[in-house]
């Protein structure tokens, strides 16, 4: 049996970024993520890394693209209102195709909101977020496990598509603590031949998301946009639960993905067939097996801490064919087994 | 074997210390734990909350509505937790802020003068172990040794506070 050590949420996924190879680092302290950046402040120096807190969650957005295009494997992390300052640095990554890892411990909003964890940032994570055509591969943990596992691959997916990457959680899931397993440590990093490494002895790497002719801008684009389309063909995860013999499917994510297994545990008890896909990737999101259990005649209960967000995604994969109950929390408070299961007792 | 075990009380009881210990000691038995703080900005003085999960099983829900074994360390927490507590379940009351008394004859209710048992032993701040000492009187979800060895790791450097919240551990005990 591998060996297991107690984490929280936070620390998992700065422990994450530390094994695959997080180079550079910087935050600004937002609750419910501050133990994430102050894991860092001391676990960067130990390793020899780069760690900087901000004056402003801007500075760090665009500390990253520096950072980023000059090599470096490179993330910041923040909670929602964090999260919205920096869409504007995101947007120039995306735009410029510079990797990186951005971490969204979200809590409730809209405005300074509350501290307690929310999903009301879902749109603005699955949708782009900020201004242009881009998209980024979004991961939803649902474990502590997932924070570590889901960061490390977010590295990994950011490299390979040139793209920055979002970890989507839950400020519950930052806070709760866990047992995790460490993984090993990633050896070798991907070679960067784009990079901004000083051009001595080859032709100059130039970074920007502009271009100077506007008839050049649409090819620009044009292959951004089938990067999304191969994001898309080869990216979707997600976890399936008891679906093959589901009369109802569960769709959560997130902390609430948790309390939607318990309800499906419950409700098997009293001879409900339920079963609970869980997305992974919200972006792109699993459209096709989610429609494949519509085309079989399930009925979905989406369950979300948010006005209703990810609804609208079940009902694009599922079309008018089927009924979709939503039954959701929001401003800062859990969405429990409980109130799960009564939307399921309510359509079966 | 499955447990869910809410402590709630006022920020400053020491209510996610308490959580903390049982989760780690249900850790070194090989269980499957999640520990969940739960409270407001304010940093003392606010509801505080948190929930603890031990199970043989992978742990679904982190977020307890119907605990097996509740701690009510203020009257706000007896008022939520005196009602969700699951039938054949454990209250332990901090008697010294609460006064009422639950008419619940499904459950086992124990009622425990925190703040005077801990001045017993020397110093007020401890009620909350007196608390974890009756959790662990009246259910068999970790042992007393367990607690101790934890209590061993994180306070080695303070031999005073060690002494102190080993001494409210064993109080608590005798609240069975």
């Amino acid at each position: 049996m591998p060996e297991r050590t107690l984490m929280g949420g936070n620390i998992a996924i700065a422990e994450g970024a530390i094994l695959a190879g997080c180079g550079a680092y910087f935050g600004y302290p937002i609750t419910p993520q501050n133990d994430l950046l102050e894991h860092m402040a001391k676990r960067m120096p130990e390793e020899d890394r780069i760690f900087l807190q901000t004056e402003s969650e801007l500075a760090a957005i665009n500390m990253v693209y520096g950072a980023a295009a000059a090599g470096f494997r490179s993330m910041t992390s923040t909670s929602s209102p964090g999260f919205s300052l920096q869409q504007e640095g995101i947007s120039y990554m995306a735009g410029s195709e510079i990797p990186a890892v951005i971490a969204n411990i979200m809590r409730a909003g809209p405005g300074l909101g509350n501290i307690g964890g929310a999903q009301g940032d879902y749109m603005q994570c699955t949708r782009g977020g900020g201004h242009g055509d881009y998209y980024l591969i979004t991961l939803a943990p649902s474990s502590v496990q997932d924070m570590l596992d889901y960061t490390m691959l977010a590295f990994e997916l950011a490299d390979k598509y040139r793209n920055p990457v979002l970890v989507m959680a839950d400020g519950f899931l930052g806070q709760v603590v866990e047992s995790v397993v460490i993984r090993d440590r990633v050896k070798k990093l991907p070679e960067k031949k784009w990079a901004i490494t000083g051009a001595a002895g080859r032709p100059k790497n130039i970074i920007n998301s502009f271009e100077m002719n506007p008839m050049d801008h649409p090819a620009r684009i044009k292959l951004i946009l089938q990067k999304f389309e191969r994001m898309k063909r080869n990216e979707v995860r997600y976890e399936g639960l008891e679906l093959e013999d589901a009369d109802i499917v569960l769709v959560a994510y997130g902390s609430v993905a948790r309390s939607a297994m318990t309800a499906m545990q419950k409700a098997r008890l009293h001879k409900i067939k339920v079963g609970l896909l869980r997305p992974i990737t919200v972006l792109p999101f699993p459209y096709q097996p989610l429609s494949d259990l519509a085309g079989r005649g399930c009925k979905f209960v989406v369950a979300e801490m948010s006005a209703g967000q990810m609804v609208e995604d079940v009902r694009i994969a599922v079309g008018n064919r089927n009924e979709i109950k939503l039954v959701n929390s929001w401003g800062g408070v859990p969405l429990t087994a409980d109130e799960i299961f009564e939307a399921i007792d309510l359509l079966a | 074997m499955s447990w869910e075990i809410t402590v709630s009380g006022f920020g400053g009881q020491g209510v996610l210390f308490i959580g903390r210990l049982l989760m780690e000691s249900a850790f070194h038995s090989d269980k499957e734990v999640s520990w969940l703080p739960y409270y407001s900005g304010e940093k003392r003085g606010g509801m505080c909350t948190c929930f603890v999960n031990i199970s043989d099983e992978r742990i679904g829900s982190i977020f307890i509505t119907h605990p097996d074994i509740a701690v009510a360390m203020n009257p706000a927490a007896m008022k939520i937790l005196e009602p969700a507590v699951k039938t054949g379940g454990v209250l332990v009351v901090n008697e010294s802020l609460i006064k009422n008394k639950t008419s619940r004859r499904d459950i086992k209710a124990v009622y425990v003068p925190t703040v005077e048992a801990s001045k017993e032993v020397g110093d007020e701040s401890v009620g909350n172990l007196v608390a974890l000492g009756a959790v662990i009187a009246n259910s068999q979800v970790v042992t007393t040794t367990s607690i101790i060895k934890v209590l061993n790791q994180i306070l080695s450097k303070d031999k005073h506070q060690l002494e102190l919240n080993k001494a409210a551990l064993l109080k608590g005990c005798e609240y069975s």
